[in-house]
């Protein structure tokens, strides 16, 4: 199953505000960009000129890609909503 | 002094939910802070709970637990090549362990919480947590709390600790380490899994689960696999090494697809979700107590994988217990620097004790011979005895002994790990 509608299976309210911040200045020196494959729910994905993009509305909370930044390029915290699981 | 409650604990999961029950049966205020809209929102596990622990917290209640199935069958699958090798063991009167569905449980779980006198505020994200006078000030989008004593248990990113080292999170971008706490290294890769997890609508009707751990299905990144039965579904699953998942070129969430097909299962997908998982070797365990502060469960890295059983929940709901009768003897002390107390109690209990009894085998579980090159020698082995050709027979030994040889290891490497497994 594609993964935007495997994510689609799940609730979650998802803010006006984006609750992930990028400092893009670095990830554009970023050759492996590793938040790209641990991040589970395509959260983080590189364009076309090799610029990072976020869809924060993806997020499913779990904190991979804050361990997975190298250069401290990430600035994230909880949104007061987000996923909700039915089953977990 | 003059504060609010006697314990705040962040986090309203397992370990938070059996420190509250603990510490209100203690005589304590207590207030639980949970960001989900009701307990077990933000939750995911791989499925499996050793009731043990559960059984002493809730007692006569434990009839009542919404657990999915008793675990009667163990199956262990090797994956090489388009070769399954299969291990079951099957034991009818088995019920030490059931499968279970979070978001169901810790609901159940956090009801007889409240039942308990503990106070839960749901939708209530902590946004730092800071010492005052000698108190803890945890700030939320509610609001102020002011407590002489934190429990934390907000799983295995621990903000609360994260919060406490940070000097001045806003102007961050980097997440740091806790620097109050020792080893200020211990957020690394290295020291946690990815889970992720899909549940897959299950027809069958039998009351009875099986778990199995399947071993080969990972794309070659370090980790293994899971399937466990619930009523209703199956969970399945992957806990993948972290820091094994950045240096491939495969996405997690490719590697899971891939899984889920090659287990052939093609049942209705019903949910996918994801999840950290500590991960550390005993010796490297985070700082468990600091002034005013307890850490229990995932937050602690309380994860342990002997081999034969994996277990979280259990030591989750045992370290909360411990940490809501040392809340008790702390309060009474009035001494909110002494939490050595906790540590002692979690010494003298089977979280540490067990913690420490798989540290031999868990460094097993960081190597690549016990993901790619064992599962393709045992897989050989099989392959060769059941295999009848032109050429003469060959000796199982003679087997071993080329097999071992043409994938580079030596004997006493082999023996080397086989005795951390013994």
């Amino acid at each position: 199953m594609e993964l935007i509608k495997r994510l689609g299976l799940n609730k979650n309210e998802v803010g006006n505000e984006s609750h992930i911040a990028v400092n893009t200045d670095i990830c554009i020196n970023c050759t492996d960009k590793p938040c790209t494959k641990v991040c589970p729910a395509g959260t983080y994905e590189e364009d076309k000129e090799k610029i990072l993009i976020v869809h924060y509305e993806r997020c499913v909370e779990c904190g991979a890609a804050l361990l997975a930044c190298p250069y401290g390029a990430l600035k994230f915290h909880y949104p007061e909503k987000g996923i909700s699981y039915m089953y977990g | 002094m003059d504060y609010d409650v006697d314990v705040a604990i962040v986090g309203g999961g397992l370990s938070g939910l059996s420190a509250a029950i603990t510490a209100a049966k203690n005589g304590l205020s207590v207030i639980v802070l949970e960001r989900g809209d009701y307990s077990g929102s933000k939750n995911v596990s791989g499925g499996r709970m050793y009731v043990h622990s559960l059984k002493r917290l809730v007692g006569d209640k434990f009839k009542d637990a919404p657990l999915e199935l008793p675990i009667k069958k163990e199956t262990f699958e090797v994956y090489n090549n388009g070769r399954k090798t299969t291990f079951s063991f099957e034991n009818k009167e088995n019920d030490n362990s059931y499968s279970v569905l979070r978001s169901k449980f810790d609901r159940w779980l956090a009801s007889e919480a409240e039942n308990s006198g503990v106070a839960i505020s749901y939708s209530t994200l902590v946004t730092n947590v800071r010492r005052e006078d000698g108190i803890m000030v945890v700030e939320s989008n509610r609001g102020d709390i002011r407590t002489p004593l934190v429990i934390e248990s907000d799983g295995a990113s621990s903000f609360v600790s994260r919060y406490l080292g940070l000097s001045d999170i806003g102007m961050n971008y980097k997440m740091e380490n806790v620097k109050n706490l020792l080893g200020n290294n211990n957020f690394q890769a290295k020291n946690f899994m990815l889970g992720i997890k899909e549940i897959v609508e299950r027809k069958a009707e039998d009351s009875a689960g099986e778990a199995k751990t399947i071993l080969g299905l990972t794309d070659g990144i370090k980790g293994g696999g899971f399937v466990y039965t619930n009523k209703n579904s199956y969970s399945i699953g992957l806990t993948l090494k972290m820091d094994s998942l950045e240096s491939n070129n495969i996405k997690s969430h490719e590697i899971i697809e891939k899984y889920r097909e090659n287990l052939g299962m093609d049942g209705k997908i019903l949910e996918y979700s994801a999840h950290l998982i500590p991960f550390y070797r005993y010796d490297y365990l985070p700082k468990r107590y600091d002034d005013n502060l307890l850490v229990t469960g995932d937050a602690a890295g309380f994860m342990l994988n002997d081999g034969f059983t994996i277990r979280g929940m259990d030591l989750a709901i045992e370290s909360g217990m411990i940490a809501g009768n040392a809340a008790k003897k702390i309060t009474d002390s009035k001494d909110y620097s002494d939490t050595y107390i906790y540590e002692k109690m979690l010494e003298d209990s089977f979280v540490l004790k067990d913690l420490k009894a798989a540290s031999k085998i868990s460094s097993l579980f960081g190597n690549e011979r016990t993901f790619n090159v064992y599962p393709s020698i045992i897989s050989n082995l099989i392959d060769t005895m059941f295999t009848v050709t032109d050429s003469p027979r060959e000796n199982i030994k003679n087997v071993i002994r080329n097999e071992i040889k043409n994938n580079n290891i030596s004997y006493f490497t082999v023996i080397n790990d086989l005795l951390k497994v013994i």
